[in-house]
C-alpha cells in the first residue's frame, strides 16, 4: 500500500516534467499528439539568438556570482565561527531569512534598492562632475549585469555559510593553534588546515549557489533590467504566446544540467563520506614520486593555469556580451522576424538586445521605475502622445533615418505626433473579434457577442484597461476617446455585469494564442495581425474567423521612438532605418501578419506571399491583415487621454478586480 | 635544577569580567617536568595558553630566557604544545602530519636567505620521531586510522621534531582510557628524558602529577595554592584545598597548643610540626594509611566502624568520631558497627594554617558519593566549543 503510495506521489511530481522532456522530441509543433522522434527542436534552438544570449548570461552570471559568493561566503562563515555562540546563533537565523524570504519580495526589495541608490548616485555624479574636472562620472546608471550579478551574489551567500558553517564546527578548534604553533601565521593556517577541512563544505556550497543560479528566475526579473536576459527569464518571455515544442527543449537542458549539478554533489559526498569512512588516503593530484619544491611549483603552476582558464572564459564570455556596440530594444511579444536582429547584427556589427513588453500600460510603468532601460521602444499610437506630453521621447534625426521617406503619407504627421518628430510607424492593424465557427450558432458581427450571456465561459476579454473599456464604449455607441465620466461608468458596468453572469474565461493579452488555437474558447477580442497566426496554427476541428464589428473599432498604429537620454541614440537611428526598410516590412509582415507602414512593401507583399509559398494570398485574409479604407471608417484611433480620465480609467479596473 | 628557562610574572587574565588568573608567579626551570594540577576552570589551561602565545594576558609579563615575549605569536616561539583531542590535521598523514613543522620552518642560510629544511633532512627527522614513538610503519597512515594512543603519539611526535625548548602537553591523556593512560605516563616520563627539554603539562589528575613530575603546581580559582615536589605536596600540603585535591585526606579542626603538640576533640596529640602561634586554631591533616587500629581502650580516640569497603589491597573503613566521619586504610578487617580505637604516630600528623578552604573539605560523611566523583574526574569533560577552559 505504502508503496502505491510513493509510485502516486513520485508520478504526481515528475509527470509534468517527463511529459515535458517527451514532447521535445517530439518532430511536429503539437504539445498533446506524438508524431514522430527528432531532435528538430534542440537543432532550432542552435539557431536561436535569444535563447544562446541568454545561457551565455546564465552561465557568466553563474559562474562569476559563485565563485564570488563562494569566496565571501566562507569567509564569512568563519567570522561566524569565530564569534561565540550567542551571537553566532543569532548571526545564523539572521542568516537564514533571506532563503527562507520569498523570492518575490527579495527581487522587488532589490529593484526599488538598486532605483534608489541611481537616483542618489545620479545626484552625486553630477554635483561631483560639476565640482572637479579630472574624472567624469557616468551620471545614469541602469539595471543591467552589474545589478543581476549582485543580485546573484546576494542571494547566494547565505547558501554557502549554511553549507560551510556545520564543516567549521566540526572541525577541532586546535587545528588552527596547532597549526601556528608549529610555525603557520593565521592566513598560512587558514590556507594549510582550514581550507582542506571545509573544502567539501565549499565545495558543495559553491554547487548549490550555481544551481541557484541557474535556477533562478523571479530575482533575475526584477534585478537585470532590460540589457541582460537570464535562460528562466527568455523561457518566461516564449510561454506567453505559446508553448512551443522549442520551450520543451531548453527547459528539457535546463532541468537536466540542474539535476547533474545535483547528482554530482550527491555522489561526490556519499563518495567522500564513504572514504573517510574507510580511512583511504586520497590519491593525489600529482604522482607520489614528484615532490619537494618541485611539486609545490607544479601544484601552483596547476593553480595558476585553473585560475588563468577560470579569468579567460570570464573575459570571453564578458566580451561576447559587453564589448559590441548595443541598443536595447522593447518590443512586443512575437512581433519581429528575428532573423531581422541577425541580419542587422550582421550588417552593422551593433548587437541588439530584444525585449518585449506585455502591454502599453506595462512598459509605461516599466519606463516610469526606472527599471526600463531601452534605446528603442514600440509603443502605440496613445502612449506615445503621453510620452511625448510627458517629455520621455527623444526627437529623432530623420537624417540618419532615409527610409522614413517610404513610409505612407496616411501614416506621417498622425494625431499622436502631428509634426512627425519623435517617431517612425512600425506596423498598423485593427482589433476585431475572433471567434470559433465552430462553437457559435451564428456569424459574429457586433460586440454584443463579448456581453453576451450565451457565451457564459467561452469568451476571452483584453486584460488592460484601454483595450477592455474600448470594447464596451464602441458597443454602447460612444467615443472610444470619451473623457465624459457617465459614458464611462457605463461603460465599467457593463464589462462588470457580463463579467458578474460568468461570459469571461478569462482577462488575456497573449494566452489568447494558446485558447483560441486550442479551441479552449469560441470567441475573443484581440488584433487583426494575431488573428492570422492563430488561424494558421489552429488545432485540428477549429475553424476561426475574423470580424472588425459593424460598431466600428480601434485602428492602432505601432512606432518605433527613442527614449530621452538613450544610452545608443545612434545605433538606436540605425535601427530604426533598417526596420523601416521594404525589404524588413515585407520579412516582418510575412512574419506577424500586420499590415506595414511602408507603402511599398504594402503593395508588393501578394506578390512577395505568392514568390516565397508558390500560391496567391487569398483577398481575405490581405483585407483582415491591411484593413480596406471603408473598414477604416468605422475605426477610431486613440488618442491620450487627460491625466483625470485616465484616473478614472484605473480606478474602474481596480474595481472591476481584473 | 638549572636556571630558570619561562618566568611568568603577576599574570592576570579575566574572560567577560570574570578573573581567570589572578596574579600568577612562576618560574620554570630548563628541564625539568613541571605539571599545572587544578580541577576544571582554576587556571590552568589559560596559563599553558599565555605560554604558547595562544592568549594575551590581560596584566603581568611572560619572560622566555629572561626576555619579555607576551606579544609574540606562537609561530615566532621555541615553544610547541600538545593538544588536548590532539589536533592532528586529518586531511594530512601521519609522515605530513610530523613534517608539517619542518615544512613551515624557515633558516637563515648563507647570504642572509632563508632556505626551506631539505627534504632528505625532513626525512631524516620525521623517521627519528617514527622511531622514538615507535609508530614505525605508519607514516602512510591517515590519523583517524589511528587508535587514540597512537594519535597521542604522532601529536607528541609533531610537536618535539620541532625540538623546541619547551614542550607544552595540555591533558594530552584525558581521552585515553586508564590502562592507556598508565603506559603513555610512563611513555611520556621517557620520551621526556630521552630528548632533555622541559615539559609543561596540565592535567587534573593528581595521580598522573604525582607520576610523571619534577615539580608540581597546585592551582585553584586562579590562584597558586603550592609549587613543590610530589613529595612535598603529599606530605606538607598548604592548606586544606591542596590536602583534599592530592590524595585523600581527613581534615580536622585543631588547635595548636605548642610548637609539636596539636589538640583534636579535646585530645592532645604530639606531632612534629612548630612556628604556630600558641593556642592558634589550625587544620590537622591526617593521611588514611597513617593511622593504625588498636582496641578501643588503647586509642587516642574512639569510634564507631560505619562502613567498610574491600580494596584490593587493602580496606577503606568509614569511622565516626563524634559526628564527624574519618576514612581510614587498613589491611586489618573492622565490622560495621564495631567500636575501634585508632592510633596515630606524630610524624602522621600535619598541621596547616586555616585558610579559606578550612571547613570545605575532609569530612567523609557523604563517602560513596565523594569515592565516585574522584573517580569521575578522571573522565574528560568537554570543556564546550565556547572559548577555552580556563
Amino acid at each position: 500500500m505504502n508503496r502505491v503510495f510513493m509510485a502516486l506521489v513520485f508520478l504526481f511530481l515528475y509527470a509534468p516534467i517527463l511529459v515535458l522532456i517527451v514532447f521535445s522530441f517530439n518532430a511536429g509543433s503539437s504539445n498533446s499528439v506524438w508524431t514522430g522522434f527528432s531532435f528538430g527542436w534542440y537543432r532550432e534552438l542552435l539557431h536561436n539568438r535569444l535563447i544562446l544570449r541568454s545561457i551565455y548570461t546564465t552561465l557568466l552570471v553563474s559562474l562569476l556570482a559563485t565563485v564570488i559568493a563562494t569566496a565571501a561566503g566562507t569567509f564569512a562563515a568563519i567570522g561566524f565561527f569565530a564569534l561565540r555562540r550567542r551571537q553566532r546563533n543569532l548571526l545564523n537565523t539572521v542568516n537564514n531569512i533571506p532563503m527562507m524570504n520569498a523570492d518575490i519580495v527579495t527581487g522587488v526589495a532589490m529593484c526599488l534598492f538598486f532605483v534608489a541608490f541611481f537616483g542618489l548616485w545620479g545626484r552625486f555624479s553630477l554635483w561631483f562632475n560639476g565640482v572637479q574636472s579630472l574624472v567624469t562620472l557616468p551620471t545614469r546608471l541602469t539595471l543591467g549585469f552589474g545589478t543581476l550579478l549582485i543580485a546573484h551574489v546576494a542571494f547566494n551567500i547565505p547558501y554557502v555559510i549554511l553549507s560551510v558553517g556545520p564543516r567549521l564546527r566540526q572541525m577541532d578548534r586546535n587545528l588552527v593553534d596547532a597549526a601556528m604553533d608549529l610555525g603557520c601565521t593565521w592566513m598560512q593556517a587558514f590556507w594549510k588546515v582550514i581550507l582542506p577541512e571545509i573544502k567539501p563544505g565549499i565545495v558543495s556550497g559553491a554547487l548549490t549557489a550555481f544551481t541557484m543560479s541557474v535556477d533562478d528566475f523571479i530575482i533575475s526579473y526584477f534585478t537585470a533590467g532590460s540589457s541582460s536576459s537570464t535562460l528562466a527569464m527568455t523561457i518566461y518571455g516564449m510561454t506567453k504566446k505559446r508553448v512551443t515544442p522549442e520551450i520543451n527543449a531548453v527547459s528539457t537542458l535546463l532541468f537536466v544540467s540542474v539535476l547533474l549539478l545535483l547528482t554530482v554533489n550527491n555522489l561526490r559526498e556519499s563518495w567522500l563520506e564513504r572514504r573517510r569512512a574507510m580511512g583511504i588516503e586520497r590519491r593525489p593530484l600529482l604522482p607520489e614520486r614528484i615532490s619537494g619544491p618541485r611539486r609545490a611549483w607544479l601544484r601552483r603552476g596547476l593553480a595558476a593555469a585553473g585560475a588563468a582558464c577560470f579569468v579567460a572564459t570570464v573575459a570571453f564570455l564578458t566580451g561576447a556580451t559587453n564589448a559590441q556596440p548595443t541598443v536595447n530594444v522593447c518590443s512586443w511579444g512575437e512581433y519581429i522576424d528575428e532573423d531581422l536582429i541577425t541580419q542587422f547584427e550582421e550588417e552593422t556589427g551593433i548587437a541588439v538586445n530584444y525585449q518585449t513588453a506585455e502591454s502599453n500600460e506595462a512598459l509605461y510603468s516599466l519606463l516610469k521605475s526606472g527599471a526600463g532601460d531601452y534605446d528603442v521602444i514600440v509603443p502605440s499610437d496613445y502612449m506615445i502622445s503621453q510620452l511625448i506630453e510627458e517629455g520621455m521621447l527623444e526627437p529623432l534625426d530623420y537624417g540618419n533615418i532615409p527610409n522614413f521617406s517610404l513610409i505612407d503619407d496616411r501614416f506621417k504627421n498622425l494625431s499622436y505626433d502631428p509634426e512627425n518628430l519623435y517617431t517612425v510607424p512600425y506596423t498598423w492593424g485593427t482589433v476585431g473579434i475572433i471567434y470559433n465557427r465552430a462553437a457559435v450558432e451564428e456569424p459574429i458581427t457586433s460586440w454584443s457577442a463579448m456581453f453576451d450571456e450565451r457565451y457564459a465561459g467561452e469568451v476571452l476579454m483584453f486584460r488592460n484597461s484601454r483595450d477592455a473599456i474600448a470594447i464596451a464604449l464602441s458597443y454602447l455607441g460612444y467615443s472610444l476617446n470619451t473623457t465624459d465620466p457617465l459614458q464611462l461608468r457605463e461603460a465599467y458596468q457593463l464589462l462588470a455585469d457580463a463579467k458578474s453572469k460568468g461570459v469571461y474565461q478569462a482577462f488575456v493579452m497573449d494566452e489568447i494564442f494558446q485558447k483560441m488555437e486550442g479551441g479552449n474558447a469560441a470567441i475573443g477580442a484581440y488584433y487583426a495581425g494575431d488573428y492570422l497566426s492563430m488561424a494558421e496554427n489552429a488545432a485540428e476541428g477549429v475553424d476561426l474567423a475574423f470580424v472588425v464589428p459593424e460598431e466600428g473599432s480601434n485602428w492602432f498604429m505601432d512606432a518605433m521612438c527613442v527614449l530621452k537620454d538613450a544610452p545608443h541614440k545612434a545605433e538606436a537611428e540605425a535601427w530604426i532605418n533598417f526596420i523601416a526598410s521594404t525589404e524588413a516590412n515585407l520579412a516582418n509582415m510575412d512574419f506577424i501578419w500586420y499590415a506595414s507602414p511602408n507603402a511599398q512593401a504594402l503593395a508588393e507583399y501578394p506578390a512577395y506571399y505568392e514568390e516565397l509559398y508558390e500560391e496567391p494570398l487569398p483577398e481575405e485574409t490581405y483585407e483582415i491583415m491591411a484593413a480596406p479604407q471603408e473598414v477604416l471608417d468605422r475605426c477610431e484611433a486613440y488618442v491620450s487621454l487627460p491625466p483625470e480620465t485616465r484616473a478614472l480609467y484605473n480606478a474602474l479596473w481596480t474595481e472591476l478586480g481584473i | 635544577m638549572s636556571k630558570e628557562l619561562i618566568c611568568l610574572r603577576n599574570l592576570c587574565m579575566a574572560f567577560d569580567d570574570e578573573t581567570v588568573l589572578d596574579s600568577i608567579n612562576l618560574d620554570i626551570h630548563d628541564k625539568e617536568f613541571l605539571t599545572l594540577l587544578g580541577p576544571s576552570g582554576c587556571g590552568k589551561t589559560t596559563t599553558l595558553r599565555i605560554i604558547g602565545g595562544f592568549a594575551t594576558p590581560m596584566s603581568g609579563d611572560v619572560l622566555f630566557d629572561g626576555v619579555r615575549i607576551n606579544d609574540l605569536p606562537p609561530y615566532r616561539r621555541q615553544i610547541n604544545t600538545v593538544f588536548q583531542k590532539y589536533a592532528l590535521f586529518p586531511h594530512l598523514n601521519v609522515f605530513e602530519n610530523i613534517a608539517f613543522g619542518l615544512r613551515m620552518q624557515r633558516r637563515s642560510a648563507s647570504g642572509g636567505r632563508a632556505e626551506r629544511i631539505p627534504e632528505a633532512e625532513i626525512r631524516d627527522r620525521v623517521m627519528e620521531m617514527l622511531e622514538i614513538i615507535s609508530l614505525k610503519g605508519f607514516e602512510r597512515r591517515r590519523p583517524d586510522a589511528l587508535s587514540g594512543g597512537q594519535q597521542q603519539r604522532v601529536a607528541i611526535a609533531r610537536a618535539l621534531v620541532n625540538r623546541p625548548k619547551v614542550l607544552l602537553l595540555d591533558e594530552p591523556l584525558a581521552a585515553l582510557d586508564l590502562k592507556l593512560r598508565k603506559d603513555m605516563q610512563i611513555e611520556l616520563k621517557r620520551i621526556q628524558q630521552q630528548v632533555g627539554i622541559t615539559f609543561v603539562y596540565v592535567t587534573h589528575d593528581q595521580e598522573e602529577a604525582l607520576t610523571m613530575s619534577d615539580t608540581i603546581v597546585v592551582m585553584d580559582k586562579g590562584s597558586i595554592q603550592q609549587i613543590g615536589t610530589p613529595e612535598d605536596i603529599y606530605n606538607e600540603p598548604e592548606n586544606a584545598f591542596v590536602a583534599d585535591f592530592i590524595g585523600e585526606s581527613n581534615i580536622i579542626d585543631g588547635l595548636m597548643i605548642r610548637d609539636n603538640l596539636v589538640q583534636m576533640y579535646g585530645r592532645q596529640f604530639p606531632c612534629l610540626d612548630g612556628g604556630f602561634a600558641e593556642n592558634e586554631p589550625v587544620d590537622v591533616v591526617i593521611r588514611p594509611e597513617d593511622i593504625d587500629i588498636v582496641p578501643e581502650e588503647q586509642g587516642q580516640l574512639a569510634g564507631t566502624v560505619t562502613n567498610v569497603t574491600f580494596k584490593g589491597m587493602q580496606y577503606d573503613i568509614i569511622v565516626d568520631f563524634r559526628g564527624f566521619k574519618w576514612l581510614i586504610q587498613t589491611t586489618d578487617h573492622s565490622p560495621v558497627g564495631a567500636r575501634i580505637g585508632i592510633k596515630i604516630d606524630p610524624d602522621g600528623i600535619h598541621v596547616m594554617k586555616k585558610s579559606a578552604y578550612s571547613g570545605m573539605f575532609g569530612d567523609y560523611s557523604s563517602f560513596s558519593d565523594e569515592y565516585d566523583e574522584l573517580d569521575s574526574a578522571a573522565v574528560p569533560e568537554d570543556p564546550g566549543e565556547d572559548g577555552h577552559e580556563s
